[in-house]
């Protein structure tokens, strides 16, 4: 097998520590060894305090105990994202980790209730979606594993204190043989023939040398831009926020689920863990100013800040390649969507998880790197088509930023998507984010009910398929209504250990 | 909004019945009505449908009882296909129709890529369970609580199935009409209506296209030309013939590539389907109907029968009211039993983007975007055996290994050869393990496995190889003989182990 070959990590942060932790987990020190630098000058961005429920894959995967990992990072539950104000002022709908209707009838379920609207039998789509009913009634419990039981229909991810869980993997790695090494990057050093990067040299003037280099040096993008020049594409025609406000507040309501509520220039995020809320307003400086944009944040939350709010800039958009010579970025330093539907770590996590099987040996395969590169531009582009469906698809009017999204022209590929579900119902299905069922609570949710609906779904009489409906409503209702409440749950399975445990543990031998 | 309620199917033989009941079985409680317009066979009394595993998918759609399929259409059931003199290095081998086991963190692939690495000796194939059914002359039944799953497709009369699904279907009260077209009158981009041989004027809210490659009503469209696919799949003609029955009856049928094309043997009850696919540019099909005897080891009957071949799709295969399905819509060789299969996927599109109005048809976009990404996954598949031939020093076969072949397919040779892993597209219809299994066969092998390997320790890595193997075995030993599946007898439960007969052929 040879040498192992030296992987380089440069940037802790979420990006920069799952990725230790996934190399050290899933390779043996015989294939690899890793080493992350990083300077703890320099802060992490950590917005993406909100997760998809492919991250729980990543922890199991990984071998991480759930509820430790959330007692650390403060963590919570999530079952879905509530979407205020989006597609009409005063509207509210959430995109939930699940499928609407039965396990076995999802596929046609939402054809079901198109047919029962157009015969004057109106009902809101979210009363059959199981996860949408237990966040709204702020419940959690686990998923069945009963495939055909109305509580196997949803997942769940979680929010969390994202610096937090970065400390937490860093234990992780270290423990299992990631080299960690304070400091500043003074200088790249990059072989003049292949103009491959060979080694960092940090301000205190150690050199660290690597076969291959992981970028995740954040917005920096020190290897890919800084250094290889990798072109940018730029999104910002259809995705025009460029700022994001931070800021953390007392803890509010506990709700099971991200909010997201649209504002004048964008819209806010409301992320509560067990000690405070995380709280952001992502807007376009085309339509706000800067110092609007922070009060404006500041006068919409619900609990007492606890800092000053922080300042982001960015821009939408992609690197052309996340992997050029023999660097790759992963997180930030790639590419940035705005957290609209928490896929920030997410890119992060297929990142790594595509990287694994297509890890080179000492010298780069073209092939294997081309194919990294093609796996993660699908990722961004089918990311990026679904955020700009929730631009596009308002009708609020009040404000420049909608009119302007409203009227936008958006990609072919989307602009297909949605004129065929107006007209039909039908959702494509494809590998990777998102699936039907999130395409169908957006555009539903945004406003867009489809003019018609899928002729399998005209099969039984419509009396008959009226009374499933409101069964299956029903059965919703009393199943969640037996669920423990989102609350109860956390602090039973891992709220902090109480005072007094800690007291007990610390008298120990 | 006026809903599509009127159906006519043009077309013949299996696809037109498949589809006609298809659409009956599904939406005939909507208010679907289906008129099926039958089109003068074109079936010989030697056509054999070679149909892969998921037919019985289409079986279960319309209520059809598989056992009819055995019964009565002379059907062997079949675990997979042997490719033979394919050249190079590479023995014969066999694509079994093994079931992915999910969730496993790794493939297969990747344990026996490093175990050879080290010095193992046993063919990829060993350690399939369908392939080693096959070679056993097995059928790979469904067994409760085995660690490995395989399936099995069928051969059928095609005569037989034919009449049976029109049975079937008539027996769903489909009304159906013989006749021939005498004028298919186009408006713009939709069909006003098809004139029949005796007079009548037949209109419909929808016309599903099922003539086969002529597709005499897409054809007649605008923007449907054919887009050739001749670069890469060069053959021209398909030629068909048959031979005795073998005995006892294998359950795999075999494909031999030959200095023009290839021939394949498909066993059956009554007897062995001998079809010939090649290229007419290099042997004449006179000389083609001489050397068939020789080339299928085995004496043909005389009556041959050729056609044309012409792989492509059509650049649309739904424009308007007109809806083209199977080989209607594009077209590829008798190859890895895709023939069915064609018609079968493009029906359960169908199914999906059933149009909501009648004279509006913005699903046909979706169900083109959806039947391209079909087809040329099947595309890739038939290429495959082309571009990995080791036929050196043929000048059809050099040629074929020299074509460079659609990206699509590069990306999953060149992502193989250097790790072991199949980059699978949307719309897939071989999965991972096909693949890996004809890359392998055809003597791509892995430069190197997935990383991950590594990860776990030596020991536990040869006792996965080993298990499975043994795994392999005995369940091969339970399954039951060709025979004993086709006529059950009380014994089936203990079939007798059979000799293997891989060489029978």
């Amino acid at each position: 097998m040879g040498e192992p070959l030296d992987i380089v990590i440069l940037g802790g942060g979420t990006a920069g520590w799952m990725a230790a932790t996934a190399l050290v987990t899933f390779l043996p020190s015989s294939r690899c060894r890793v080493r992350l630098v990083e300077s703890e000058e320099i802060g992490i961005v950590g917005v993406g305090e909100a997760t998809l429920p492919q991250m729980k894959n990543f922890n199991d995967a990984i071998g991480v105990n759930e509820a430790e990992m959330m007692r650390a990072t403060k963590g919570a539950f999530k079952l879905g994202i509530e979407f205020v104000d989006w597609g009409t002022k005063g509207s509210r709908y959430i995109h939930p980790f699940g499928a609407h209707g039965t396990a076995d009838t999802a596929h046609v379920f939402h054809h079901r209730w198109v047919r029962a609207l157009r015969s004057g039998w109106e009902s809101d789509i979210q009363e059959y979606s199981f996860a949408v009913q237990a966040a709204r009634m702020r419940r959690f419990n686990f998923p069945s594993t009963d495939q055909a039981a109305i509580e196997s229909t949803f997942s769940y991810a979680y929010h969390f204190d994202a610096s937090l869980y970065s400390v937490f993997l860093r234990g992780l790695a270290e423990q299992r043989g990631v080299i960690r090494t304070e400091g500043k990057v003074g200088e790249i050093v990059r072989d003049p023939q292949s103009g491959d990067v060979r080694s960092l040299t940090l301000e205190s003037g150690e050199s660290i040398t690597g076969d291959l280099f992981i970028d995740c040096s954040g917005f920096r993008s020190l290897l890919l831009d800084k250094t290889l020049g990798v072109a940018w594409e730029d999104w910002s025609k259809w995705l025009p926020c460029d700022r994001a406000f931070a800021v953390p507040s007392e803890r509010g309501e506990f709700t099971p689920f991200t909010r997201s509520t649209a504002m004048e220039a964008g819209w806010r995020w409301r992320i509560p863990l067990q000690h405070r809320t995380g709280n952001g307003y992502v807007c376009s400086s085309s339509f706000i100013k800067e110092e609007d944009a922070a009060a404006s944040l500041l006068r919409s939350l619900d609990a007492k800040p606890l800092a000053e709010p922080r300042m982001l800039r960015f821009q939408a958009g992609r690197r052309v390649v996340s992997w050029e010579k023999n660097c790759v970025a992963i997180g930030l330093a790639s590419g940035f969507l705005e957290p609209l539907e928490s896929t920030s770590i997410y890119l992060i996590q297929v990142a790594v998880l595509q990287l694994l099987p297509l890890l080179p040996m000492k010298r780069i395969d073209p092939r294997l790197r081309d194919e990294f590169n093609r796996l993660i531009d699908m990722e961004y582009e089918r990311i990026r088509d679904f955020l700009i469906l929730h631009y596009k698809l308002n009708t609020r009017g009040d404000a420049e930023i909608w009119r302007y999204c409203a009227a936008m022209e958006v990609p072919d590929s989307l602009n297909h998507k949605i004129e065929i579900f107006r007209h039909s119902g039908i959702i494509k299905r494809y590998h990777g984010l998102f699936s039907p069922p999130s395409w169908l609570s957006v555009f539903v949710g945004q406003g867009l009910v489809p003019e018609g609906y899928s002729r399998l779904a005209d099969t039984e009489p419509e009396d008959d398929m009226i009374a499933g409906l409101d069964a299956l409503r029903t059965t919703i209702r009393d199943k969640v209504g037996q669920m423990p409440s989102h609350d109860d749950f956390i602090a039973d399975y891992c709220a902090p250990e109480s005072p007094l445990a800690a007291v007990t543990e610390e008298v120990r031998p | 909004m006026r809903p599509v309620n009127d159906v006519v199917v043009i077309g013949r033989d299996a696809p037109a019945w498949m589809a006609a009941a298809a659409i009956v079985r599904s939406l005939g409680a909507a208010g679907v009505k289906v008129r099926v317009i039958e089109l003068p066979s074109l079936l010989k009394a030697t056509d054999c449908y070679s149909a892969l595993p998921a037919l019985d998918g289409y079986h279960l759609r319309v209520g059809l009882n598989d056992r009819l399929v055995w019964t009565t259409c002379k059907a062997v059931p079949v675990a997979g296909q042997r490719f033979n003199c394919w050249g190079g290095a590479g023995a014969p081998f066999l694509h079994g129709y093994d079931r992915e086991i999910a969730d496993a963190p790794l493939e297969f692939t990747h344990f026996w890529t490093k175990a050879r690495q080290d010095g193992l000796r046993s063919e990829f194939e060993a350690f399939s369970l369908a392939a080693m059914a096959a070679r056993a002359g097995r059928v790979p039944v469904s067994q409760d609580g085995a660690s490995l799953r395989a399936t099995f497709g069928y051969n059928i009369d095609a005569r037989s199935y034919a009449v049976l699904l029109r049975h079937c279907t008539l027996g769903l009260g489909i009304g159906a009409k013989e006749a021939t077209l005498a004028d298919v009158e186009v408006d713009g981009d939709r069909i006003a209506a098809v004139v029949l041989d005796d007079g009548e004027r037949v209109e419909a809210d929808l016309f599903v296209d099922a003539s086969g490659p002529e597709g005499r009503l897409i054809g007649r469209l605008p923007g449907t030309e054919l887009e050739s696919w001749r670069e890469w799949l060069p053959c021209d003609r398909v030629m068909v013939a048959s031979a005795r029955t073998l005995q006892p009856l294998p359950s795999f049928s075999q494909i031999s590539a030959f200095a023009q094309g290839w021939i394949g043997l498909f066993p059956m009850q009554n007897r062995t389907s001998v079809v010939a696919v090649y290229d007419s540019r290099q042997i004449s099909d006179q000389e083609m109907a001489q050397s068939l005897p020789s080339l299928a080891r085995a004496p043909v009957n005389s009556e041959v029968a050729v056609s044309p071949l012409n792989q492509g799709i059509r650049r649309r295969c739904w424009v308007g009211n007109c809806v083209a399905i199977g080989e209607a819509a594009f077209s590829l060789e008798p190859l890895d039993a895709v023939q069915l299969h064609m018609t079968h996927n493009c029906i359960s599109q169908l199914m999906a983007l059933f149009p909501v109005e009648a004279g509006q048809f913005p699903e046909a976009q979706t169900y083109d975007d959806i039947i391209r990404c079909v087809a040329s996954n099947l595309r890739d598949f038939q290429i495959l055996h082309y571009k990995l031939n080791h036929r050196i020093g043929e000048l059809f076969w050099d040629r074929c290994r020299e074509t460079a072949v659609p990206e699509t397919l590069q990306r999953k040779l060149d992502i193989f050869a250097a790790r072991g892993h199949v980059p699978l597209n949307d719309f897939e219809t071989f999965q991972t393990s096909s693949w890996a299994s004809s890359f392998i066969g055809h003597g791509l092998m892995p430069q190197s496995f997935d990383p991950r390997l590594d990860a776990i320790e030596e020991r536990e890595q040869i006792a996965e190889v080993h298990l499975r193997m043994k795994a392999v075995i005995s369940q091969v030993e339970a399954f039951p003989s060709v025979e004993d599946f086709i006529a059950p007898t009380q014994q089936q439960g203990q079939a007798r182990a059979a000799p293997l007969r891989q060489e029978q052929l």
